[in-house]
């Protein structure tokens, strides 16, 4: 009940506060039950799928099973970095170039980035009606949520060395491990400099720099502090999670900083960029029970789909409190870029 | 004056491999700033890289081509085979097999329970690049120190210098060219490779041009590619000045070894081609056994081949009139030269420079036609290279006295010229596969949506963390690149291997 307790609460600290569509909705509470795929309709005919980067595999079985279930299903995917696939499908629209029907991102700050151009088509409402109430969108749907994290080595560290500010982190004299390529932590540089200021935020970025090593992901962040290489990292908090389920015995724990960037809530979604109904059924199989349960369990992401079990393991979340902050604001990707490149992290 | 009938072809050639730099010139004029000190760290990432890359290479490619030349050991041709097997396996497995087994927590570490120092950096990417570029300069050390002539060391020796003096004194002075010619190989490898400096986390010019890329920073990236194909410009020019000595061939020196100097040699040189070529296979055995045959979808395999092998053909059909114009006229020459930038292109700034174009084009934008273009574009001179050399050392008096019987020049060409330089060709079209095989960022940017090849799964697999999965295409891939590699290898038997 915690965690159904924490999800919802998010909706009060402001998530939903910012989203004018959803806030008539939430609180109509027109909750739509989660559908099976067995319901859903078949897909028939040709899809260009932009995937985002990041995910491993999970996503790739996923895509498989969906393949699997509809033979008449032509699934083309091109996979790339996040942004990289954002800004494809902009300067591709530039150009007067259409190659992508649909675009599934890891991070929502991408997804903002094409909704912006006005590239995205519109969601349907029934759609729309089996997220939970906070999670609904014009024109994206979000697919699974994902909350910052600071994994460290229990070896090393305990969970009270470490400061429970971000931007305490700078001043502390931890080795860290990040991955500033990653589209999940440039959304989490957009949000501190939404939350503190550009000024705070290049300060904040150089000092880390001082004592990170870089990773090309987060997984490999999360491996790099379990080995030893460095005490805490900067990632999303499944993949410590799957680390862990698969060696249990791993030196490895999760800590959350309090109501700031560090312990910010975001999310993966999909966009539609073609009239073709086929590409909406599509993102109805991600909604599904079955997919979201699947991403839940296995891949210990958070569905965002009403009446959805949590992933195991996830820590005593009440204790949690993310920042007030509206997602569709970290579409304002290319300053954190910006800022990020003349502060040489990039 | 009437122009050689190679002279359309290779001018239209030269021509296509200038239009990335124009495209480059013109995405570069957007940026904002031409340099900034950042720059200065990447610039100074690259040339530490490159030139303790090029050291290496020196300090473990010359003794191991002093060896495979002149010493009397058993099994000689396979020794020689061992030395040049580096070159099947593409450097960035070797860093993706490395970064793995290194370190706390690698895999050498939890099976055999001590702890070895990580491989990142400088020091690690250097290794890595210094392990899989050693056999150029062996190679072309090699074939210098074949074409000496023994009596003048024999001369040496008689008039009181030591064996060791007369290697310093006699030989090498000799053979610089030779190792020059290699070096500059493994500095524009060097300089152009993307997937060991990023597996790494070493900021160098082809990881930063990425990190812009991908931020879609078209103009910084160019502007940095830019900065890149100057140093590139740098060491073509050098190379064009390296002339490979002319001597008189004679009896190569042979030298027979005491047990005790064979023991020597082995001691030094096993542990780096262990670390090398043993290691990364061991990995990927290791992965393999631990991991089991996970679903690996073999058209993956396919692709790779089909893409690389479409490449190689049409890289040497147009290398043909290149590499004759090359050697009917100065301005055959001039054109040779230019498409020779291709080479120090690295993929990222080609994948760059094409995805713009490309986009100019909807028709070629993300298709089989354009990756395989872009492949055209980088591997051009090495097919270009290897045609030229076997077409230098046909006797040209053949064909005059096939003209002089009647041929017509068509008939000459098909009749005499292809059938005696068609080792050449082959050997040209299995390096330009072999490199096609391995080629990573340009493949990442320009392959057409849902292609996947084995280097580009390779590097989703790494970025992902799912190591297991290397193994599958990893091994497939170090076993076609061993089979063009050998087909390299036998067709240039006469230059290389049968003195």
């Amino acid at each position: 009940m915690e965690r159904r307790t924490f999800i919802q609460g998010l909706a009060a600290l402001g998530v939903a506060g910012a989203l004018p569509l959803s806030l008539s909705r939430a609180f109509a509470a027109d909750i739509a039950n989660p559908v099976s795929v067995d319901t859903l309709p078949k897909l028939k005919g040709a899809l260009t799928l932009y995937l985002g980067r990041g995910e491993g595999g999970l996503y790739e079985n996923v895509l498989q099973a969906i393949q699997k279930k509809n033979p008449d299903l032509d699934l083309a995917i091109r996979r790339g970095p996040t942004a990289a696939l954002a800004n494809t499908i902009v300067a591709e629209a530039k150009a007067g170039v259409k190659r992508a029907d649909l675009f599934w991102a890891v991070d929502s700050g991408a997804i903002g980035l094409v909704t912006d151009a006005g590239l995205a088509k519109p969601m349907p409402s029934d759609l729309s009606a089996q997220l939970q109430p906070q999670f609904r969108y014009d024109e994206w749907a979000p697919v699974t949520g994902r909350i910052r994290t600071l994994p460290f080595n229990t070896e090393r560290l305990t969970k009270e060395q470490i400061p429970t500010s971000i931007m305490e982190i700078a001043d502390s004299d931890l080795s860290i491990g990040w991955a500033p390529a990653y589209a999940s932590f440039q959304s989490f540089v957009t949000a501190m400099r939404i939350l503190e200021g550009d000024d705070k935020t290049a300060k904040w970025l150089k000092k880390v720099q001082k004592r990170s090593k870089t990773y090309a992901g987060e997984l490999g962040v999360v491996m790099g502090v379990e080995r030893g290489e460095v005490d805490i990292g900067f990632a999303n908090h499944y993949y410590t999670l799957r680390l862990k389920s698969g060696k249990p015995d791993a030196k490895l724990d999760l800590a959350f900083t309090e109501q700031d960037a560090g312990c910010l809530v975001n999310a993966s979604g999909i966009l539609s960029l073609s009239d073709d109904p086929l590409a909406t059924n599509f993102m109805r199989y991600l909604l599904s029970v079955e997919v979201q349960s699947y991403l839940a369990s296995e891949a210990y992401e958070i569905p965002l789909v009403n009446d959805i079990k949590q992933p195991d393991g996830l820590p005593k979340l009440t204790s949690i409190s993310p920042p007030k902050i509206d997602l569709t604001q970290l579409a304002d990707l290319r300053p954190t870029i910006d800022l990020m490149r003349s502060s040489g992290v990039l | 004056m009437r122009i050689p009938p190679s002279y359309p072809m290779a001018l239209l050639a030269a021509l296509v491999t200038l239009t990335p730099i124009f495209v480059l010139i013109t995405l570069a004029s957007d940026a904002s700033s031409f340099f900034d000190s950042h720059n200065l760290t990447i610039l100074g990432n690259t040339l530490s890289l490159m030139g303790l890359t090029v050291l290496g290479s020196i300090l473990i490619g010359v003794p191991l081509a002093f060896i495979s030349a002149y010493v009397q050991l058993p099994f000689k041709k396979f020794w020689l085979v061992v030395f040049a097997a580096p070159l099947a396996i593409p450097s960035y497995i070797g860093a993706f097999t490395l970064y793995a087994a290194f370190g706390p927590g690698g895999e050498i570490h939890n099976i055999l329970g001590f702890e070895t120092p990580s491989m990142y950096g400088l020091t690690g990417a250097a290794i890595v690049m210094t392990l899989y570029t050693f056999p150029f300069v062996m190679m072309t050390t090699r074939s210098s120190l074949l074409s000496l002539d023994a009596s003048m060391v024999n001369a040496a020796r008689t008039l009181g210098m030591s064996m060791t003096q007369s290697v310093f004194e006699v030989i090498l002075p000799r053979v610089v060219n030779g190792i020059a010619a290699g070096s500059l190989l493994v500095a524009l490898y060097t300089l152009s490779d993307f997937g060991t400096p990023a597996m790494m986390r070493l900021d160098t010019f082809t990881r930063v041009i990425y990190v812009e890329y991908n931020a879609f920073e078209l103009s910084r990236a160019a502007m940095l590619s830019m900065q890149l194909m100057v140093i590139v410009g740098f060491l073509l020019m050098i190379e064009s000045q390296i002339k490979t000595a002319s001597e008189r061939q004679g009896r190569p020196l042979i030298l027979f070894p005491k047990k005790w100097q064979l023991g020597a040699m082995f001691a030094t040189f096993a542990p780096i081609l262990l670390l090398a070529i043993g290691l990364p296979l061991a990995v990927f055995t290791l992965w393999l056994v631990r991991d089991g045959f996970s679903s690996f979808d073999f058209s993956i395999a396919w692709h790779s081949t089909y893409a690389s092998a479409i490449a190689a053909i049409v890289t040497v059909i147009v290398a043909i009139p290149v590499a004759h114009a090359a050697l009917t006229g100065k301005a055959g020459k001039v054109m040779e030269r230019v498409t020779y930038f291709g080479f120090g292109i690295p993929g990222i700034v080609m994948g760059t420079a094409l995805v713009y174009g490309g986009l100019q084009l909807p028709f070629l934008y993300q298709t089989l036609g354009l990756l395989i273009i872009a492949y055209m574009l980088r591997f051009l001179p090495l097919a270009v290279g290897s045609v030229r050399t076997s077409t230098e050392h046909l006797d040209p008096s053949l064909v005059k006295s096939a003209r002089v019987l009647g041929a017509s020049p068509r008939e000459a060409f098909t009749r005499i010229t292809l059938p005696l330089t068609m080792r050449g060709i082959i050997a040209g079209a299995a390096l330009v596969f072999l490199e096609s095989m391995r080629e990573l960022e340009a493949t990442l940017l320009l392959g057409p949506t849902g292609f996947e090849t084995l280097s580009t799964y390779l590097w989703r697999v790494y970025e992902a963390g799912y190591f297991g999965r290397a193994a599958i295409p990893g091994l497939l891939l170090v076993v076609i690149s061993a089979a063009a590699l050998a087909i390299m290898m036998s067709g240039e038997k006469r230059n290389q291997f049968e003195h």
